[in-house]
């Protein structure tokens, strides 16, 4: 052991000697194109949205004005709390209207709320809503279960209506 | 204060100056690039062998013709534009070569891509109203003096129990050998942005057919991106399409990013997403979960876009392709990514997964 060690430090240092001056720079011997980036051409569209604002953009389409006929402002999604953009029937005759009191309201019982709710708009609206609330009264009396399932509802409908 | 320091480092670098330099400079004949020449004296056997170009005297008919006003005035045409304009060379021939190209930024270079030109929309919109909402929704308040409680490391050591631990590296996260990004506390300098857009579109019958549903394909996204695409081949084979790794070229991508990306984020959301048909949104459980929210159009979508409505002749109908929409945001999770998109008017449904 003790004989190899300064061998092997001998050779160390011979082979550190020879590498130490050595400059590293990566050098390629290719040339690379330098290729010119492809812009395509693009126009200025002013963009007129549904409900009248404009904006302008930059588009690859040449049509100077773009009117939509559909967009964020007239889309439910976009605007979950609009009352018009609801499929809301409307009933201005007061057919269908009726047509519930002559036959029944059995076959859509799923569109409860919102024919209640097309009946706020009409000028009758306070007797309804006074035979709506004195019904609501009597089910209180009646069931449970008919208060825990319209109170969702009623908490719906003061919302719908601002 | 302020008037004293320069009489404080005057005290400093006086006695600097005045002592003697160690190295005695008669003797050393040894001459620097750095050394100035007047502050070694030549000695008579040096300026024997060299003549430094700074002592030649020019003929005086030279030095009196050199009027190069006079001959800029004189001139009745302009000067080709080679004479006065820098051209980059075309080629990169590497770090050694003598004529390197100007770095990218510079205007003379053949890379550079002037803009911005128009300040978009969507920038707009981030600046002034999304930012601020985002830091204020994702403050969270710490008390003075708190100190977070310390974390254990992500990377965990090995217990000692076997002497074949010593020297391994460190083992991966528990339940999976994935190291999830960092996710910082959002301050004023990392609120998320969308930093890219990729629009990717594999078309399959590229191999299957012919190679003009590629061109259709590219066409059709540059015409709504504005960014000329890139082709790919195929990395994997399907059998049933006859699609073989490395041969067949399926796939176009354009990768857009500052003010191509800012347009086409706004046209998208303003205009296309709101005519599809049956549309709820972008799913919950979309995204990378490092902040990459990805959804797909499908062909027949792709044809809302206002560029290829107002020349939808031009395209093959059938031709059409529908692309994958990724959306790439400077969040690191995809909470945030979703709250900066949600802000940015992407509307999401189903169960919010990160």
């Amino acid at each position: 052991m003790s004989l190899s060690t300064p061998l092997r430090r001998s050779a160390a240092t011979t082979a550190r000697v020879q590498t130490s001056t050595t400059f590293i720079c990566s050098q390629c011997r290719h040339a690379t194109l330098l290729r010119r980036p492809k812009r395509p051409y693009q126009f200025t569209q002013l963009i007129t949205m549904t409900d009248g604002s404009t904006f302008t953009h930059r588009t690859s389409s040449p049509v100077p004005v773009y009117r939509s006929t559909r967009d964020t402002r007239n889309t439910l999604l976009w605007n979950p709390t609009s009352s018009k953009l609801k499929s809301v029937e409307d009933d201005e005759a007061g057919r269908l209207a009726a047509f519930r009191a002559k036959f029944g309201r059995s076959w859509d019982v799923n569109t409860v709320v919102e024919g209640e709710d097309a009946k706020t708009d009409q000028p009758a609206k306070s007797k309804e809503a006074a035979a709506a609330e004195a019904a609501a009264a009597e089910e209180e009396d009646d069931n449970l279960l008919d208060l825990i399932s319209s109170f969702g509802q009623e908490e719906q409908q003061p919302g719908k209506k601002n | 204060m302020a008037a004293s320091e320069p009489s404080r480092y005057l005290a400093r670098s006086l006695p600097r100056a005045l002592v003697p330099s160690s190295r005695h400079q008669a003797f050393c004949w040894r001459r620097n690039v750095s050394d100035q020449a007047s502050s070694r004296a030549p000695s008579a056997a040096l300026s024997d062998l060299e003549s430094t170009s700074l002592s030649t005297s020019l003929p005086d008919d030279v030095v009196k013709t050199f009027k190069p006003l006079e001959r800029a005035r004189a001139r009745k045409t302009q000067l080709p534009r080679s004479r006065y304009q820098f051209r980059s060379p075309k080629y990169d021939r590497g770090p050694l070569h003598p004529h390197r190209p100007p770095p990218p930024s510079d205007p003379s270079s053949r890379v550079f891509v002037p803009g911005p030109f128009s300040l978009p929309r969507v920038e707009q919109t981030w600046q002034s109203t999304v930012a601020s909402d985002i830091l204020t929704l994702l403050y969270v308040h710490n008390p003075p003096g708190f100190k977070p409680p310390p974390k254990a490391p992500r990377l965990r050591t090995w217990d000692e129990s076997s002497p074949y631990h010593k020297n391994r590296p460190l083992r991966g996260p528990r339940g999976g050998d994935v190291l999830r990004l960092l996710r910082k506390p959002i301050t004023f300098n990392n609120i998320p942005k969308i930093e890219r857009i990729t629009l990717h579109s594999y078309v399959k019958k590229a191999a299957t057919e012919n190679s003009s549903w590629l061109h259709v394909a590219g066409m059709a996204l540059q015409a709504i991106s504005n960014v000329k695409v890139e082709t790919f081949k195929s990395k994997t084979s399907v059998a049933q399409w006859h699609i073989a790794p490395g041969r067949d070229t399926v796939a176009v991508k354009a990768e857009l990013r500052g003010e191509n990306m800012q347009h086409f984020f706004g046209k998208l959301v303003d205009l296309v997403m709101p005519k599809l048909k049956d549309w709820q949104g972008v799913k919950g459980s979309s995204g990378d979960s490092s902040g990459n929210i990805t959804f797909g159009l499908e062909p027949e979508e792709m044809a809302l876009f206002p560029e290829i409505e107002v020349n939808y002749d031009m395209y093959p109908p059938k031709m059409i392709p529908g692309c994958h929409i990724t959306i790439h945001t400077s969040a690191a999770t995809d909470k945030d990514a979703r709250l900066l998109l949600s802000a940015m008017g992407v509307p999401f449904y189903g169960k919010m997964v990160n």
